[in-house]
């Protein structure tokens, strides 16, 4: 499991030089930008990435020609994918921090729930996928993320008074518990889902 | 003797192809060689051996295991080399060599590095830089580096020059020679065969042809040439095909025996090669060969 999750980071070596940059590229030239979709960005960059390399039929026979079964493949990349953003959250944090780039530890973790909820859904999709139409699903989801998240949080802040009032009428805690039990249980199922897919699949 | 292979009734339909009912022993301790046309199910039957694609019916065994609940074991006693790259294109060999290695318990660095010597392979340079000979040279330096009992490999020495082919063929029959391992490949060249085949398994539109030895195979059939005038149904029945020209026939008998007996001088039996053997099968009409 460890080798196939240390694998990820094997295949992107040269793409990884890229990370940092990257990120001060954004808090330079992007700076109206939310840190929360910089967190997101950041913690989606490895697993996205590696999905790209491994969505190749190629890739696939030769995972499944190694000694491992096609649940733990399914495995290592949740899994890896959790131990990915928790490093790379903390990386962007750090640049962040170095830069006087202001943020909270909430929005670290609003990022990390949004990253459960973004994963939970993209991952099956790259299963179904044909190699081919990822690269164009993925362009047509980061521009939809980047058009779409401030207006959509914008229109959630000014128009939802309802869900606002009932945010502000829990308790923090159990606002996060909600918010933290949501979005891991999406990831879970996604698994579930993704596991079952993947078992199926032909190469 | 023992099979390390074994398909039983193995039915596996596609849209345009299905391998329908098929059964294969592959002996352990020998070299079996895999032969048929393109598209004749070749890649199908071993991607089945591998479990990249599963049985609609029947049961496939590797090892005498089920893949259900055995794959780790199995594979982990298992070489593969695919007729195309499956490596990530993008990296050398050393990198590659940090994947596939971790994932192996009897992986060997020694035999590993001593092989990339042998290859004569870089192993600093991206593997999309790599001939079609090159890339399947890797292959086989990780085929071959972690103890594998047994080793599939798909058409292995396309693509490679005659003199590498040789060596090739000189290094696949030393590894057998301690009698452990079992060797499995699919060709087109035939005379790879007739140099190290003990076993000639031949395929034919998803169904098994034979599976026999090299001996048995180069004992039953036979090409027979004669005069037309010998021809009637009767005699036509005996061969697998019949093909006429003006100055008479040629035909693949898989009975060279029967023929000698019944036609005697009349005919003139040649030693049929595994060509001839490939060539007058596909267009023959019975399919009893």
């Amino acid at each position: 499991m460890f080798n196939l999750i240390k694998k990820d980071i094997i295949i992107q070596k040269t793409q990884l030089l890229l990370f940092i940059p990257l990120i001060i590229f954004l808090v330079f030239f992007a700076q109206n930008l939310s840190p929360i979709l910089i967190f997101l960005l950041a913690s989606t960059f490895i697993s996205a990435n590696a999905y790209v390399y491994d969505a190749l039929t190629e890739s696939n026979i030769l995972l499944n020609s190694l000694p491992y079964t096609r649940k733990k493949i399914v495995a290592s990349r949740y899994l890896g994918a959790i131990v990915y953003m928790i490093i790379s959250i903390a990386l962007a944090g750090g640049v962040l921090y170095l830069t006087g780039y202001g943020y909270e530890m909430m929005d670290m973790a609003i990022a990390v729930g949004l990253f459960f909820i973004f994963a939970a859904f993209a991952f099956p999709l790259f299963y179904i996928l044909k190699p081919a139409y990822i690269g164009v699903a993925v362009l047509i989801g980061t521009i939809v993320l980047a058009l779409g998240f401030q207006p959509a949080s914008r229109f959630f802040m000014e128009h939802m008074t309802v869900i606002t009032d009932f945010l502000v009428s829990t308790s923090t805690t159990t606002l996060y518990l909600i918010g933290a039990a949501t979005s891991i249980g999406l990831y879970l199922i996604s698994w579930m889902i993704s596991q079952f897919i993947y078992q199926r699949k032909v190469f | 003797m023992e099979n390390i292979v074994e398909f039983k009734n193995v039915t596996k339909r596609f849209k345009d192809f299905s391998l329908e009912n098929f059964n294969l022993q592959i002996k352990q301790g020998y070299v079996t060689g895999f032969v048929g046309a393109n598209g004749a199910g070749k890649s199908t039957t071993m991607k089945l051996m591998m479990n990249l694609l599963q049985a609609d019916e029947g049961e496939v065994k590797i090892f005498g295991m089920d893949y259900a609940g055995n794959e780790k074991e199995i594979k982990e006693r298992m070489g593969f080399v695919y007729d195309s790259n499956v490596f990530y294109e993008s990296l050398n060999l050393k990198d590659i060599r940090r994947i596939v290695a971790p994932a192996y318990k009897n992986w060997n660095d020694k035999t590993f590095y001593n092989y990339i010597k042998i290859f004569e392979l870089p192993l600093n340079k991206a593997i999309k830089t790599f001939s079609k000979g090159m890339q399947m040279k890797a292959s086989m330096a990780m085929a071959l580096s972690h103890d594998a009992e047994f080793i599939m490999m798909d058409e292995p020495t396309a693509g490679l020059d005659p003199v590498f082919r040789r060596e090739l063929l000189d290094i696949l029959q030393e590894l057998m020679e301690d009698g452990k391992r079992t060797l499995f490949f699919s060709t087109h060249i035939t005379s790879d065969l007739e140099r190290i085949a003990d076993y000639i398994t031949f395929i034919q539109k998803g169904r098994l042809l034979f599976n026999d030895s090299k001996e048995d195979v180069q004992d039953r059939y036979a090409l027979v040439k004669g005069s037309t005038d010998i021809l009637n149904r009767e005699t036509e029945e005996l061969f697998i095909k019949v093909e006429r020209s003006s100055y008479g026939f040629q035909a693949l008998t898989n009975d060279a025996r029967e023929i000698k007996a019944l036609l005697g001088d009349r005919v003139m039996i040649e030693e049929a090669t595994l060509e001839d053997i490939m060539f007058y099968a596909k267009g023959a009409k019975k399919q009893h060969v």
